[in-house]
């Protein structure tokens, strides 16, 4: 019998607990971003201006956010970043909202490029916003400068046989089809037909087997850079990877190649399973200010919608032909 | 507690709760998530969306698609691979333990468990710093003269999670092993060693025989956790190193087809039963024959 007591005693504090956590969750904006997006300190910012707190989940792949918001129907998310190539697939899936932009006083203060929404490839349907731009980057080749002489211009550099086993190559099916497109010479590469999307194929297994592994995120491939011998990455996350690789002391370079660098925008949305969307729309606000977007070039290298800097990406446009559409 | 009538009402229907309870966990979370698993395996995908029509296609697709299959047979091949390794490190390792006297056997215990404590992925990232190139098992080897330059061998492929997961199992193993050698009562030892035995003879003919019950359960307990892990073949596996669990978890992300990862799951779950099976039969037929 004091088994019993017990057990159900147990049973009810663990029920209460549960109840209790689950309501103060209910109150917190659930943030579905990339690492570099949503820094500890602007959480912090955010929630002593407003009063919302914030639960952050990172993501290293498109995929993921695809399997994240798609696997809820967007019921686990209120806001989450993606970029202006994928937008479009999360739209006809009925699984973001229209941003109401009078509600972001910050939007009115963007760079002139960004500022008329319907300009921008990908964000807006039928007349509504879905998407806020707010930071872009290109996926160039990132190269140890004391291993790959001379410098590499293009990203066939990827297939030498010099560099078998030295290559780290990103965990993704999609941008290794279309940079490798790019690097056939396609010209379009995000509209294969299916005997390129074949040859795309054949090449990327050849890839295979210079490839010394896989990583997802920035973190990772620094710290397979640090154990092992490598010459090549395939950078994902651009002037981020640069910056952190610089960081501790790697002798590294970055090049956009010459057949065509990928480049991505990426947005901030609202899902449609949001709870709270004058919270989720605060959160836009905030990361769009000066003050973030400038810091948030500073650490990642990234350009930002608000403030011009002197990245490389800042010159490469990522509404050129092939320079678009995709991260 | 003032009338002695309403007690055993009270009482029972508190039993009643408490048996609902009882039967009402592992039904609502473990039967019914498997039925819906399985449920899910004959489902497909169309497009990005899962389409509920039934059908028997994701099995068809398991055993006819010339990759499935071959990955499947080398992972059970490497996860039995690492059970033995395993075993064959933590029975000297436990059976040092038992030797040892009072305190000392239980603080060591305690700390072979310790690395149990932290988190799996930072140790697949600090194992795999020390399989690296430039890491410090090749360090070490080549320090010592037994290699001649550090060599690519240990990290990103076959090898790699081999060696990964029977490090990160190893505790595994040692603890039922442990358990079974400390249950065997000194008196059989000391009878065996009055009627003249060796101690070579005790130990194949009574110490062996009565822990097997704690080798299988400590094989199937790796068995089933190095087949059921994608992160670590996925983190130093390299190109080389594929792994059903690295085909599953690909099914639940970059790929999106829940069915089909489901129906994958399915066979898995299969043999990790079996597994589980053959391991508790094995140890309780021994176990009654004492």
């Amino acid at each position: 019998m004091g088994l019993k007591k017990l057990f159900l005693r147990m049973a009810a504090i663990g029920l209460g607990i549960g109840l209790m956590t689950s309501a103060a969750l209910a109150a917190n904006l659930r943030v579905l971003a990339w690492d570099g997006y949503a820094d500890p300190d602007w959480v912090k910012d955010f929630t002593a201006a407003t009063g919302v707190g914030v639960d952050v989940v990172f993501i290293g792949s498109d995929d993921e956010i695809w399997a994240k918001i798609k696997g809820s129907e967007g019921q686990d998310f209120d806001v989450f970043a993606v970029n202006t190539a994928q937008l479009q697939r999360y739209i006809k899936a009925d699984l973001v909202s229209p941003i109401d932009v009078t509600k972001l006083a910050n939007q009115k203060e963007v760079l002139p490029r960004f500022r008329d929404l319907t300009a921008v490839s990908g964000v807006t349907k039928d007349g509504k916003v879905y998407g806020i731009p707010f930071c872009f980057d290109s996926i160039g080749l990132i190269y140890d400068t004391d291993k790959v002489k001379p410098a590499p211009t293009s990203m066939s550099v990827l297939w030498d046989p010099a560099y078998k086993g030295k290559v780290l190559a990103y965990d993704n099916g999609e941008h290794n089809f279309s940079f490798t497109a790019l690097t056939l010479g396609y010209k379009d590469p995000f509209n294969l037909n299916e005997e390129q999307i074949a040859a795309v194929k054949a090449k990327l297994v050849e890839l295979k087997r210079n490839v010394l592994s896989f990583y997802t995120t920035a973190d990772e491939a620094q710290q397979i850079y640090q154990n092992n011998d490598v010459a090549l990455i395939w950078a994902n996350y651009g002037q981020q990877q640069v910056k952190a690789l610089q960081k501790i002391g790697a002798h590294v370079a970055y090049v956009n190649p010459s057949e065509g660098a990928l480049a991505w925008l990426d947005n901030w949305v609202i899902s449609k399973g949001v709870r709270d969307n004058a919270a989720a729309e605060k959160w836009i606000d905030f990361m769009l200010s000066k003050k973030v977007s400038g810091e948030l070039s500073e650490r990642t290298g990234f350009g930002n919608t608000m403030t011009e800097t002197g990245s490389a990406a800042a010159t490469t446009s990522w509404s050129g032909s092939t320079m678009s559409r995709t991260r | 507690m003032s009338g002695t009538g309403t007690i055993p009402l009270a009482e029972r229907r508190w039993s009643l709760l408490v048996t609902v309870l009882a039967f009402a966990l592992p039904v609502v979370f473990v039967l019914v998530p498997l039925a819906i698993f399985l449920g899910y395996s004959f489902f497909s995908v169309d497009q990005g969306t899962i389409v509920h029509t039934l059908s028997l296609g994701n099995y068809v697709r398991f055993f006819t698609d010339p990759i499935f299959l071959p990955v499947f047979w080398n992972t059970i091949v490497l996860c039995l691979s690492v059970a033995a390794i395993c075993i064959l490190l933590a029975y000297p390792a436990a059976y040092f333990l038992t030797t040892l006297k009072g305190r000392w056997r239980y603080a060591l215990l305690m700390l072979l468990l310790v690395p149990l404590l932290m988190s799996y992925v930072i140790k697949i990232y600090a194992i795999r710093s020390i399989l690296g190139l430039n890491g410090f098992l090749n360090k070490a080897l080549v320090g010592l003269g037994i290699l001649q330059e550090p060599s690519t061998l240990f990290v990103f492929n076959m090898n790699a999670i081999l060696l990964t997961l029977t490090l990160l199992l190893i505790p595994f193993a040692i603890l039922p092993i442990f358990l079974s050698l400390e249950r065997i009562p000194q008196v059989l030892l000391r009878a065996s060693d009055d009627l003249g035995a060796s101690g070579l003879q005790t130990f194949l003919r009574i110490t062996l025989p009565l822990s097997l019950p704690g080798v299988a359960s400590a094989a199937s307990f790796v068995f089933v956790l190095a087949i059921g892990d994608f992160l670590t073949p996925q983190m130093v596996g390299g190109i080389s190193g594929f792994t059903f669990g690295r085909i599953l978890y690909s099914q639940f992300g970059t790929a999106y087809n829940w069915p089909f990862g489901a129906a994958l799951s399915v066979a898995l779950a299969v043999v990790v039963i079996a597994a589980i099976l053959v391991g508790e039969r094995f140890g309780r037929n021994r176990g009654t024959a004492i």
